[in-house]
């Protein structure tokens, strides 16, 4: 596949446009073993599969741009020894796709030191479509194009896995395209972080990031693709890639969002207030449609009765089959415990002597918060008890 | 309510119609026979009040008559609100009403509600009425259905009675509750709080175990995995670095050049080896002529010295040998003085013996005559023990007399034995006989043993001889006696026995007097005779009458003499001592005139043995060799000052050779390590460990959130059960003092400061405390169960009454097993609980019941 659009000639060289698939973080192989297993009892087959798809589904997005060339900006697989059937089942995957070149940079998780064995297969068996980066030198990958990749050789490097951009030569007019995997913050102040202005310093025309599993711009020529299938709640968007676009050498790449990801990581507050229907709220927050494909973590909080909590739970467990993954978390909701609550209970006698010892063991704010917790949980229990009994 | 009459229609035995009443407030007794309707009418009230209309239940169909038909029942009933009357029907055109005197105010289902409202507040069960079933004592009874019936029946006679009981102890709900709550938690631990085998807590923990220690395993793996990938690096490197072409032509130059320089220096070691032994050879000469050329000249010297020497000594033996000739004639000079003076001394010295002796001779006269007496009796005594000791030899003694008595004893015995077994003989005379038969020449008379071979003369008629037979082994013993004791005596030259004893009293005579002769030489001389002999010689005797000198005089004479002999024997000592001395000298210098002869010849001899070259020409030959030797050494110190370092190229080629050598091994191991690190790798790469690792990660995180889930879950329902348990118990204390309030002074009736306990579960009496024991109520007699059990009722129905919802109490033949005496006191109890109680009593026990008193009840056609 053409990935060099010709425009026209300077100094001697012919200039073009030059596209290209920028993606990271696909973690092949992850297991999702601390997934609860949905009703269909296959959840972290659908996740890991979904993984897979992402290649075949980035190849996609290439042919569709007009892209000949995916670079993946580490963390690939996500262990530095993944099985022989991820690996090989991976590589076969990509040489499946004709016209496209897989350029492969080791992340963290699949860092030289202990993924050595891993790039060394890559390497020799990979095939011609598929290249590994593991050397920081230049490296043309097409006509005018030099790749300056940054692999990560340990899981903690301690510096600025981009350190070597600046001293890497390229040819005179040439498309300078660095390509890295590690963190913009330094959390730690280790000094271990990708300066923001790395473009600039490196004179590069285009910064491609791995390392952040949602898409973030750190500047007009800096960017994290994002992982293609998304992995966790944090980011809330289906997983995507970039399609990026080069012009001449120090003209701001365009830039295009195509969206790749399966499944939908979704983490939604659900926040009531007293008096406030708390099925009612549950059901605004939940998608009308392809639920199947959505992964949802409700994180219910603020206040409410008894009944609320016991509907809410309700509620949660009759639509929690028809997601992919439904957890509702409870644990900062906090309940009123109202006079009219306990009477559903018993307006008298021994049980409601045990609901309202339960309460006040609930409320004691002198006792243990887990002490507390277990009070209202048991209070709850019986409330749901009674309740059941009742009807 | 109260009840006022019961009516019943085609009920059992009942095909008409029958009434009881009208029923009074306080006590009622209906005591008939058996057979006659009283547990009839009990079923027909518990059916009217507690089985619909509708029901076709087995209680229902026993109500049937024998007749066939349609059981009816009905009561009049009078409550706060007024007097009902209430009728059902089963089984054939069912049916209930509820009638206000004459007007029907509820019919059907209306009908059973109001009914059950009656009676219950609107839950099923027999809350309005308190009964004792015949012979129902307890919950031990019937199938475990019929016991549990039993069981909700007298809960709900707790629970439903009234809406204070419910609420107190939370009726169904709270043991609804509290099922869910123990059967949940039973899920998840044991009875005793440990996590339940099967159940999910404990597979919780078995499954975080499980995958924690695949994690650590798998961890491990890892490690493993990376310290391989680590070590390959550093084996591949150092393996480059061994392998490296440059790095092997290096090792290859430098170990020729070592080798070749080692071989330069070996062979000039050679050759300065070979300089340093001509050397050697030209020093050794220079010694040679050296030693040769300072030994004559210590020969001759010493020839010299050894001739002076020697005529030295010799004038010095000549004045020696002048010497001791004087001193011996000195010596004998002396020696005669001292022998004369020595004489001298020695008669000076014998006479003052004498003159000692003598006055101790004239001391010790007296002590001499007293040890020659002595001595004397001694001697007397030393001879009678001799002569008397001499006397017992070849005696009989004492011994040697026993044994000859007793082989005369056992003679007399064996002859007396014969002669008893020897047929005896004698004559009886007539009378004016006068001749006299004799044997052998005996005359005899009385009877007497025949002798063998013995002749009887018979006067006047001739001889009788007499051949007695037998008495063979008699005569044989006495034979063999006979000659032991006659051996016996001849053996000691003896004639008889008596001369033995005779003898062996000599011999006693003589021991006594030999031993009375020592005991006085024992006495005279304890020690010995030769003592006494010596202490006599000791003090001579007075033998002359010589005048002697005195003993002063005497004694001076011989210090005087002694003096003089050892001044003469001192200076007769001095002379040998210079004899001595002068012989000592000549005898040395003798000696030395000798040695130094000995070494003159000595010197001669070596001086002969030299060779005989003249001086001159031996330090010319010394000059020689030593400008031969300096020559040489100049030569060894040229070729050593050029010589190479031989240790050093060793050294170097040696170590040159190791590294080669070492090289290659490491190599070796070096490819050997890889190739099993590569598998190692590869192993591990293909078995995907990393992926394994971080899957069991998530589940070991995920094993962790799950039994924490249920800890949190298992503490959640302990909590809640808790809770539960402690109300329940708190509301039972609440409701269960009134009751135990009312029954004490029934308990007290028959068991004075008996109190009751109660089960939890079945919140029934369970206990009997009495006089501080407990008894479990079903091991007390049935009697006392019944009794306990119509108390307690009487109290719940007492209680009842307190709360404004009083409650007939029904007994059907409660008392069945009580004695006469508590039958009374539970009479008592009746009464005293009747005053403001409705109860109902049916027995069959006609007698017994007749002191109960009370209205008389019957059932009388209608």
């Amino acid at each position: 596949m053409c990935s060099r659009l010709i425009l026209g000639r300077r100094g001697g060289v012919f200039m073009a446009e030059f596209r290209f698939i920028h993606s990271s973080d696909l973690h092949l192989g992850r297991r999702f073993a601390s997934m609860q297993q949905a009703s269909d009892d296959n959840l972290r087959g659908r996740l890991m599969e979904a993984r897979f798809d992402a290649i075949a589904k980035l190849a996609g997005v290439a042919r569709a741009e007009g892209a000949g060339h995916i670079l993946l900006a580490g963390d690939t697989f996500d262990t530095p020894a993944p099985s022989a059937a991820v690996l090989r089942q991976a590589l076969a995957a990509m040489r499946d796709e004709p016209g496209v070149q897989w350029w492969l940079l080791p992340g963290n998780h699949d860092n030289l030191r202990e993924a050595e064995p891993l790039w060394q297969h890559i390497a020799q068996q990979g095939g011609e479509t598929i290249h590994p980066l593991l050397r920081a030198v230049p490296v043309e990958i097409a006509p005018g194009v030099t790749l300056l990749p940054c692999p990560i050789t340990h899981r903690d490097m301690g510096r600025d896995p981009s350190a070597d951009l600046p001293a890497m030569p390229s040819p005179e007019g040439n498309l300078r395209l660095g390509l890295a995997h590690g963190g913009v913050v330094d959390f730690t102040e280790s000094g271990a972080h990708i300066p923001p202005d790395r473009d600039r310093s490196a004179r590069l025309d285009y910064l491609a990031l791995g390392d952040w599993h949602g898409g973030v711009e750190v500047s007009a020529r800096t960017h994290y693709s994002g992982s293609p299938e998304q992995d966790r709640f944090t980011h809330g968007q289906r997983g995507h890639c970039l399609s990026v676009t080069l012009t001449t050498p120090g003209q701001a790449p365009h830039l295009r969002k195509v969206e790749t990801g399966t499944f939908l990581w979704q983490q939604k507050d659900c926040a009531l207030l007293p008096g406030q229907d708390a099925v009612e709220v549950l059901q605004r927050l939940l998608p009308t449609s392809g639920r199947r494909a959505v992964l949802l973590r409700v994180l219910a909080s603020g206040r409410c009765r008894l009944p609320d909590q016991a509907a809410l739970t309700e509620a949660a467990a009759e639509a929690a089959p028809e997601f992919a993954y439904f957890e509702l978390r409870s644990d900062a909701l906090a309940l009123d415990y109202e006079t009219a609550d306990l009477d559903a209970i018993d307006k008298g006698g021994a049980l409601r002597m045990a609901a309202n010892a339960l309460r006040a063991a609930a409320e004691d704010d002198a006792a243990a918060a887990e002490d507390r917790a277990i009070a209202g949980a048991a209070l709850g229990r019986l409330y749901a008890y009674v309740r059941a009994g009742a009807e | 309510m109260k009840l006022r009459s019961v009516t019943l229609c085609n009920v059992r035995r009942f095909a008409g119609t029958v009434e009881v009443g009208p029923i009074a407030d306080g006590l009622n007794v209906l005591s008939d026979a058996n057979e006659q309707g009283k547990s009839t009418l009990f079923d027909a009230i518990q059916a009217l009040f507690f089985a619909p209309h509708g029901s076709a239940s087995k209680e229902v169909k026993s109500l049937r008559p024998y007749s066939g038909g349609a059981p009816e029942v009905s009561a009049v009933v009078e409550t706060a609100d007024g007097v009902f009357t209430l009728s059902k029907r089963w089984l054939g055109k069912a049916q209930a009403q509820v009638h206000r005197g004459d007007r029907l105010i509820a019919q059907g289902g209306a009908a059973e509600d109001w009914i059950s409202a009656l009676v219950t507040g609107g839950e099923a069960g027999p809350s309005g009425l308190i009964w004792v079933r015949q012979g129902l004592l307890g919950l031990s009874e019937g199938t475990q259905k019929e016991r549990e019936a039993t069981l909700n029946a007298r809960r709900d006679l707790l629970s439903s009675v009234t809406g204070e009981v419910e609420q107190l102890t939370g009726g169904r709900r709270m043991d609804a509750a509290l099922t869910l709550c123990r059967k949940e938690l039973l899920d998840y631990a044991t009875a005793t709080g440990r996590p339940r085998k099967d159940g999910p807590w404990n597979a919780a923990e078995e499954r975080l175990a499980e995958v924690t220690a695949r994690r650590d395993a798998l961890q491990k793996a890892v490690e493993d995995l990376h310290d391989a990938l680590a070590l390959r690096k550093r084996r591949r490197a150092e393996l480059a670095e061994i392998e490296d072409p440059q790095a092997i032509a290096l090792r290859k130059d430098r170990l020729e050049a070592a080798e070749k320089a080692f071989e330069t220096a070996k062979t000039h070691a050679d050759a300065l080896a070979s300089q340093a032994q001509k050397v050697d050879i030209a020093r050794l000469s220079v010694t040679s002529l050296t030693a040769r050329q300072t030994e004559r000249r210590e020969v001759e010297a010493e020839v010299a010295e050894a001739s002076a020497a020697l005529a030295q000594i010799a004038a010095r033996c000549t004045v020696s040998r002048d010497a001791v000739t004087e001193a011996e004639l000195a010596r004998q000079h002396s020696a005669r003085i001292s022998a004369s003076a020595q004489t001298a001394s020695k008669e000076a010295a014998a006479l003052c013996r004498k003159v000692r002796d003598h006055a101790a001779a004239r001391q010790g006269q007296a002590r001499r005559a007293e040890l020659a007496e002595r001595l004397r009796l001694a001697e007397i005594a030393r001879s009678a023990a001799e002569e008397a000791r001499a006397q017992t030899v070849g005696g009989l003694d004492e011994k040697a007399l026993r044994q000859l008595e007793r082989l005369a004893s056992e003679m007399q015995q064996a002859r007396a034995v014969r002669d008893a077994a020897a047929p005896q003989v004698s004559v009886s005379y007539e009378a004016g006989q006068t001749g006299r038969v004799t044997l052998n020449g005996a005359p005899v008379e009385a009877p007497l043993a025949l002798p063998e071979g013995g002749v009887f003369a018979l006067p006047g008629i001739g001889e009788l001889h007499l051949r007695v037979a037998g008495g063979e082994a008699q005569k044989a013993q006495v034979a063999r006696a006979e000659q032991a004791f006659h051996e016996a005596l001849a053996a000691r030259n003896l004639p008889s026995l008596d001369a033995a004893q005779r003898a062996a009293e000599q011999h006693a005579a003589a021991l006594r007097r030999a031993e009375e002769a020592a005991t006085r030489l024992e006495t005279l001389a304890p020690k010995g005779l030769e003592p006494l002999h010596a202490d006599l010689a000791a003090i001579p005797a007075l033998t002359s009458d010589e005048t002697l000198p005195d003993a002063d005089a005497a004694e001076n004479a011989l210090v005087a003499a002694s003096d003089a002999a050892l001044s003469a024997q001192e200076a007769d000592v001095r002379a040998a001592a210079t004899l001595a001395q002068a012989e000592s000298r000549l005898s040395g210098d003798l000696a030395a005139q000798a040695a130094a002869a000995d070494r003159k010849r000595r010197a001669d001899a070596r001086l002969a043995a030299l060779p005989p070259e003249a001086p001159e020409g031996l330090a010319d030959q010394l000059r020689r060799a030593v400008l031969t030797l300096e020559a040489e050494e100049a030569l060894l110190r040229d070729k050593s000052a050029a010589a190479p370092d031989l240790i050093g190229a060793k050294t170097t080629r040696d170590r040159l050779r190791s590294v080669a050598e070492k090289t290659e091994t490491e190599r070796v191991s070096l490819r050997e390590d890889l190739a099993k690190l590569e598998t190692q790798i590869s192993l591990a790469a293909e078995s995907g460990v990393e992926e394994a690792l971080a899957e069991a990660t998530e589940t070991q995180t995920a094993a962790a959130r799950t039994l924490a889930h249920i800890q949190f879950e298992v503490q959640v329902l302990r909590r809640l059960l808790d809770a539960l348990e402690q109300a329940r118990a708190e509301a039972r204390d609440r409701y269960f003092a009134p009751v135990a309030k009312e029954l004490r002074p029934l308990l007290h009736l028959l068991w004075p400061d008996a109190e009751l306990e109660w089960e939890d579960q079945t919140l029934l009496p369970s206990h009997l405390v009495r006089d501080g024991q407990s008894e479990a109520l079903d091991i007390l007699s049935g009697g006392t169960q019944e009794q306990i059990a119509l108390l307690v009722r009487l109290a719940f129905a007492r209680m009842l009454a307190h709360a404004g919802r009083p409650a007939p109490v029904i007994l059907d033949d409660a008392l069945i097993f009580s004695d006469d005496t508590r039958i009374e006191r539970m009479f008592d109890a009746l009464h005293r609980q009747a005053g403001d109680l409705q109860i109902l009593v049916l027995s069959c026990r006609q007698r017994a019941f007749r002191d109960l008193g009370g209205h008389k009840l019957v059932l009388r056609p209608r």
